[in-house]
């Protein structure tokens, strides 16, 4: 069997997710047996012109020039990876979303904003058609191993639909709210193996909402342990920002 | 009582048997959490060991039956290839309570059953159970005299009771003799030990009454009468369907059966891993369908398994009373309140017709 031809691209992202494929050591031989990475710019020079089998993208969409190049993407591409927080929900880019974008032009490039154009942070799946996700800020290496098999086998991966918790009460976690303290697991998409709740941190919801969250009962919940919701909504959005989003958004020129 | 069956072990010489028996085979038993929770956990002395524990965050079923295992490794290199795998080791499980004794005599029921399931039943095999008996309630999420799972019947090899000084060592299988031949920690009881045994078991008799107001052997009938009940539509307001219920359940046996290629394409593993009613996708099938979308009709499900369909099928419950359930719910969704509410809200239906 031909190695399939693989890119990695990254947008508004801070790379991390693609660093954590460097990060495999022994494994990413075994990787590198079963794909053939032609281009993938935080590792190595060589670039392609042709056309992709696999495009892992990491990063989310927040200016026209970044539609443009994610749509000459999708069209080069087989199969599109939208690869770590920021590619599939959005991730702490869309906090920028929470404010006017005039203003954030203008904070951020002061009094030469004009010339930068800006629009609401979008997923990937919220610009082009995205065939895999691999959640998580950074991903959970296992998991990409998991969906780039699904990808040579032509099968789709289901990012399990259910909350983190599972995961944790399998790895005997003490709850963090019998500790007092607010986490995001039951309503955080699981698949990552609680690992930082493993590690003593507690879910941040990088791995985005599930499909059909109890958002009253979890109301009621923060209520019981004395949690504002305000804090809770302002440290779920640091992430999940972008699930408000309607089709489109707004620009800004 | 008196019977050759039963020896004592002084604490004093609790470390010297854990110790030589970790020396013949792994021994878990329950070590602190921090935080007042206690899980089990591989130990090389009694020092770690808490004897005073509430039920641990899971169930010794981690032990017989893993989280996740392997059941089949594949090849199509040169044509198919399967081999069966059977994962196991040799060990012992110390301080499990009459509630988790409950929980693994259920489980033996249902992999007994055919066809039999083997590679449960060939690493029970291979795991001795060291029983530890309780004096008084663990907590007021308890319910294990409803059950009946209060009280030493069955289910271990060894089984501890502490009378203070020393425990008290119900010996009931070949294993459990073999155990106490190969650490030699063990004495005669005497008499006076027997009328403590006595004394402890009158005592715990007072302590542990039926926690919830209805005879065991009505149950049945209640859930008979209330598969319609507006207490199910409650738990749906409240349940976050994060499956820690199921998950910690001593009697939980639900598992997902997954086929999973190495990166070459052509090996591959076939494996189970724990599933759980309570989760979005469970009853979900090709097509988007989902049999069991409101989380009232997933908890529901959840409590018919328990005190239902198993009475129907195996002639008990799967309820230990063990209460982890009640515990680890951060929703607040408890089992005796959900008794008690079914109770209450069917008293006017079912109880006075019948009088």
């Amino acid at each position: 069997m031909k190695r399939p031809k693989v890119g990695f691209f990254d947008f508004a992202c801070c790379e991390g997710c693609q660093l954590q494929v460097a990060n495999f050591g022994e494994e990413l031989l075994d990787i590198l047996g079963a794909i053939d990475v032609v281009e993938f710019r935080e590792v190595m020079s060589e670039k392609w012109d042709g056309d992709f089998d696999v495009a892992i993208v990491e990063g989310s969409i927040t200016d026209k020039h970044a539609v443009e190049r994610i749509n000459r993407i999708r069209e080069r591409s087989k199969v599109l990876i939208a690869y770590g927080s920021c590619a599939t929900i959005g991730g702490v880019n869309g906090m920028k979303n929470a404010f006017d974008l005039t203003d954030i032009r203008k904070y951020v490039y002061g009094s030469d904003y004009k010339f930068f154009h800006t629009e609401m942070t979008k997923a990937l799946h919220q610009v082009v058609k995205v065939d895999y996700f691999v959640n998580g800020c950074p991903v959970y290496p296992p998991e990409l191993v998991k969906v780039l098999k699904a990808a040579l086998q032509g099968i789709p991966y289901y990012v399990p639909d259910y909350a983190v918790c599972v995961d944790c009460r399998l790895n005997e976690n003490v709850c963090m709210y019998e500790k007092g303290v607010a986490c995001f697991g039951p309503v955080t998409r699981a698949g990552c193996n609680s690992w930082c709740v493993n590690n003593g941190n507690i879910c941040y919801g990088c791995r985005g909402i599930v499909s059909n969250p109890n958002e009253k009962g979890m109301k009621e919940v923060l209520t019981k342990y004395n949690i504002p919701i305000e804090f809770v909504l302002n440290k779920v959005n640091m992430y999940n920002k972008c699930r408000e989003l309607v089709e489109g958004g707004e620009d800004d020129e | 009582m008196k019977d050759l069956q039963y020896l004592i072990l002084k604490k004093e010489n609790l470390d010297g048997f854990v110790s030589r028996l970790s020396r013949l085979r792994k021994v878990s038993a329950p070590v602190s959490k921090g935080n007042g929770e206690f899980a089990f956990e591989e130990v090389g002395s009694a020092g770690r060991i808490e004897l005073n524990y509430k039920p641990t965050i899971m169930p010794p079923k981690k032990y017989l039956m893993p989280q996740e295992e392997t059941l089949l490794e594949f090849s199509t290199a040169k044509g198919f290839e399967t081999r069966p795998v059977v994962e196991y080791e040799k060990m012992a499980l110390f301080g499990v309570h009459t509630c988790d004794l409950a929980g693994i005599q259920c489980l033996n029921a249902v992999f007994s059953v055919r066809p039999r399931d083997y590679n449960y039943l060939t690493r029970k095999r291979q795991i001795d159970i060291i029983g530890l008996e309780c004096g008084d309630y663990c907590d007021e999420h308890a319910s294990c005299t409803v059950v009946s799972a209060h009280m030493p019947s069955g289910g271990y090899d060894l089984f501890f009771t502490d009378l203070g000084g020393y425990f008290m060592v119900h010996t009931n299988t070949q294993a459990g003799e073999e155990m106490i031949e190969a650490t030699k920690c063990f004495e005669s009881a005497a008499e006076a030990q027997f009328e403590d045994l006595e004394a402890f078991r009158k005592k715990k008799r007072d302590t542990f009454k039926n926690e919830v107001p209805i005879e065991p052997r009505f149950i049945p009938g209640l859930f008979d009468a209330c598969f319609e009940s507006p207490v199910w539509k409650e738990l749906e307001a409240k349940c976050l369907a994060c499956g820690n219920c199921t998950n910690v359940c001593p009697t939980c046996y639900c598992f997902d059966i997954i086929d999973e290629v190495g990166l070459d394409l052509k090996s591959g593993r076939r494996y189970r891993k724990w599933d759980s009613c309570q989760l979005e996708p469970f009853a979900k099938v090709a097509g988007g369908e989902n049999f069991r979308k409101e989380r009232s009709a997933r908890q529901r499900h959840r409590y018919y398994r328990k005190f239902r369909y198993p009475v129907a099928k195996y002639s008990k419950f799967f309820c230990t009373g063990c209460g982890r359930c009640s515990r680890t719910c951060m929703a607040g969704i408890h089992l005796k309140d959900t008794l008690n509410a079914l109770i209450k809200e069917s008293d006017s239906r079912i109880w006075k017709k019948w009088l």
